[in-house]
């Protein structure tokens, strides 16, 4: 379910049937890594919606964590952490972090919740029809890390 | 003193003209586009009722197989390429085409991939089940069968319309 008006009713009425949350971690730079910002923005943000849409019986895309690239991660992580607390303690049970970002990568054993880091395909000069061929690849090989953290 | 106040009973009674007034502006204001919203989507649903080609029929088998169809879709403000998953299968004459939505809280559903219920559909967040034409399964979350699509043959193409409910 998406953090919408028409959604979020749903996600309150329906609650008990939706344990999992998934947030996306964008890290946002004004400088010489715009462009790769941006990639990774759109690339995230695509790849979240389908889940989403794969799953929004079961879980709840929460609008994303953003934050300056060049901030320290074990900052990020202490933030994020405090999202994650919150989230479990309305009854989220699993947490689903999305990123390309690959520093996540360093603070990993910390985050209680599953991290689930996704190399950067960009998007860009690639016709619809190949991008979307490209996407569905990826999402086939997400779809068991998610059914499988389900099984915890 | 008694002066002080009714001064001041004057002011509140002025900002609360002045604040209905403007509250009425904004009501008006607001009214207005829900009521284009409310006519919109009436119009939308007949530009919906189109007919898209998703297949020839020479694919097509007994077996529910997955066939992927995009459309745009106009929602408010963003106009965006959706993409519908259906299945279809051939029983007898008759194709039939089965939305992939499940009818309990909208997760996709998929054909055969549990391996203890190998000829049924079923949806992975709350193990919901389906028979091949689409009737829930008791005793599973889903409470009416999987949507199903209009469907038309023209030339040997398949045509999907739109889904609707079995009951
Ligand atoms: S959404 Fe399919 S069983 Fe709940």
């Amino acid at each position: 379910m998406k953090w919408s008006t028409d959604d979020i009713p749903l996600f309150v009425k329906e609650r008990e049937y939706v344990d999992t949350a998934v947030l996306p971690l964008l890290p946002i730079d004004f400088g010489d890594g715009i462009r790769q910002s941006g990639a990774m923005t759109e690339f995230i943000t695509v790849m979240s919606a389908e889940i989403e849409k794969q799953f929004r019986g079961r879980m709840l895309l929460v609008p994303s964590f953003t934050y300056l690239a060049q901030r320290d991660i074990k900052e990020c992580r202490r933030e994020v952490e405090e999202w994650i607390q919150e989230m479990k303690k309305e009854k989220m049970k699993h947490i689903i972090l999305i990123t390309a970002d690959s520093s996540w990568k360093k603070v990993e054993s910390e985050l209680d919740g599953l991290l689930v880091w996704m190399p950067l395909v960009p998007l860009e000069n690639m016709d619809t029809a190949y991008k979307k061929q490209v996407i569905s690849e990826q999402i086939k090989q997400l779809l068991p890390l998610v059914m499988d953290k389900w099984k915890e | 003193m008694s002066d002080e106040q009714n001064h001041n009973v004057s002011r509140r009674q002025f900002l609360t003209y002045t604040l209905t007034g403007v509250g009425g502006f904004m009501a008006a204001g607001i009214i207005l586009p829900m009521a284009r919203f409310a006519i919109d989507p009436v119009l939308q649903a007949e530009s919906e009722g189109d007919m898209k080609a998703v297949t020839d029929v020479s694919e097509l088998t007994e077996e529910p197989q997955r066939f992927d169809f995009s459309y745009d879709q106009e929602d408010a403000w963003v106009t965006s390429e959706t993409t519908e998953t259906a299945y279809i299968y051939q029983s007898g004459d008759e194709v039939v085409a089965l939305s992939s939505t499940c009818t309990h809280l909208g997760c996709t559903v998929s054909w055969a991939t549990n391996e203890e219920y190998p000829d049924e559909f079923f949806c992975p967040c709350h193990g919901g089940r389906y028979e091949k034409d689409g009737t829930n399964i008791e005793g599973t979350p889903p409470t009416e069968p999987l949507h199903k699509y209009e469907v038309e043959v023209r030339d040997g193409t398949v045509y999907v319309g739109k889904a609707e409910p079995q009951v």
